[in-house]
């Protein structure tokens, strides 16, 4: 199984079913004009690192991207019909969609199938009410915060994130406490490493950012 | 609680040279997922010239390594001399043995020059099974990826420099693909004229 980020899994053996696992460290920040969402690289199969350069940031719409955590396959399966739905939805709409109604498409597969999945996910875009990041843990509840963590390394940088974060940082202030977040997790979480990815979006598009090697 | 060799994560690889050998292991002692130190290394010295690696359990592998010191100081008192690598072997595969049905869940792996500085490597696995090959010899939860970079850039009689770099190389890159090992490297060259440690930046993810 490749997972991003380790769950009891680890306990079973993974490798037996060829489960993939996204071992991981992901997480959003919201600004005065947008989002910074950022996350490691590695996808692991029990301990063999099966991609070391993964891209956990998926585009939803042009507006909206989504930071994956947990079961590989789950993750991209419900992140596609998501992207499906989302598309239909805002053709219907004649406007791009709004962060809240991602969030919810999400939340109604999750929660739907809950006990069947393990996916974890950070919602993050940018609507004409402004930028949002909603948190989407493991059973399905949808909650909206100024910054989320998620993945097996962020439990490594709760407190970090609690003394450094202050809200109305400016975007650049946001760009690297994310790095310096995700890269002080991948040096402890053994399921987080590689390089960070970075997506920083605004109501003028979105810039996608790599960094690598471990900034320390 | 899974497999019980795979609980801490290790990576041990030793190699031979030209009249040299070189022992290589990583630093993380992690529980599970979490790393809790990166400076923990997994190379016991015996003599100058030899030099064994544990890979497996942590708490087995210090265990073991007591017992093991306390085996060779008494060799030593009473021969007068020291263990040559051969004899060394033979102790640990002996010793792991004794405890056929409840084993110590450690992967030892041997490497030094023996009286005649002749280049000697050997591995076993936890209860004792000795392989003694000339080129090289893996250990760890990375030995599948330690085994294939080995076999594409090992060569025979490589002189010190050289076995030094191939050695690093291999290493650096099985221990890349590893959740379980890496967060830095020790590594100790072994010639006739004394033994060199240098201690390697890797990746520390």
């Amino acid at each position: 199984m490749m997972l991003e980020g380790h769950d009891e899994s680890f306990n079973e053996n993974p490798k037996a079913n060829g489960e993939v696992s996204l071992g991981t460290t992901i997480m959003a920040i919201r600004f005065d004009h947008g989002v910074v969402m950022a996350a490691d690289s590695r996808t692991t199969t029990g301990s063999f690192i099966a991609n070391r350069v993964t891209d956990k940031i998926y585009k939803v719409t042009d507006n909206i991207y989504c930071c994956r955590s947990g079961s590989a396959a789950d993750t991209q399966a419900i992140s596609d019909i998501v992207k499906a739905n989302l598309t239909v939805h805002s053709l219907e709409l004649g406007q791009p969609p709004a962060v809240n109604t991602a969030a919810k498409v999400f939340r109604s597969m999750c929660y739907k199938y809950r006990d069947q999945l393990s996916a974890g996910i950070i919602v993050g875009g940018v609507d004409s009410t402004g930028p949002h990041v909603y948190s989407i843990p493991l059973g399905g509840s949808v909650v909206e915060q100024p910054f989320s963590i998620g993945g097996s390394g962020s439990t490594y940088i709760y407190g970090y994130c609690d003394a450094h974060y202050r809200p109305g940082m400016s975007k650049e202030e946001c760009i690297e406490f994310a790095k310096s977040c995700v890269a002080l997790a991948m040096s402890r979480d053994g399921s987080s490493g590689g390089l960070i990815r970075l997506a920083v979006i605004t109501p003028d598009g979105v810039e996608r950012q790599v960094v690598t090697g471990i900034e320390q | 609680m899974g497999d019980i060799s795979t609980y801490n994560g290790s990576a041990i690889l030793a190699m031979t040279g030209k009249n040299c050998v070189a022992i290589i292991s990583d630093k993380r002692f992690g529980v599970q997922y979490q790393t809790i130190s990166m400076d923990f290394d997994k190379i016991y010295s015996v003599t100058p010239k030899l030099f064994y690696g544990l890979g497996g359990l942590v708490t087995d592998m210090q265990t073991f390594s007591s017992k093991l010191k306390f085996r060779t100081n008494l060799y030593e008192i009473k021969n007068g001399r020291t263990m040559e690598p051969a004899v060394l072997t033979k102790c640990i595969s002996s010793m792991l043995y004794e405890k056929r049905f409840g084993p110590f869940f450690v992967q030892p792996v041997i490497a030094g020059l023996d009286k005649d500085n002749k280049p000697f490597i050997a591995s076993m696995d936890s209860i004792g099974a000795c392989t003694f090959p000339d080129d090289f010899v893996v250990g760890g939860t990375a030995e599948e990826n330690l085994f294939g970079m080995s076999e594409s850039l090992w060569r025979p009689d490589m002189e010190a420099d050289d076995l030094k770099h191939v050695c690093t190389q291999c290493f650096l890159a099985g221990i890349n693909r590893d959740a379980l090992s890496g967060w830095g490297a020790v590594l100790y060259l072994i010639t006739p004229d004394g033994v060199i440690r240098e201690d390697i930046e890797g990746r520390m993810d």
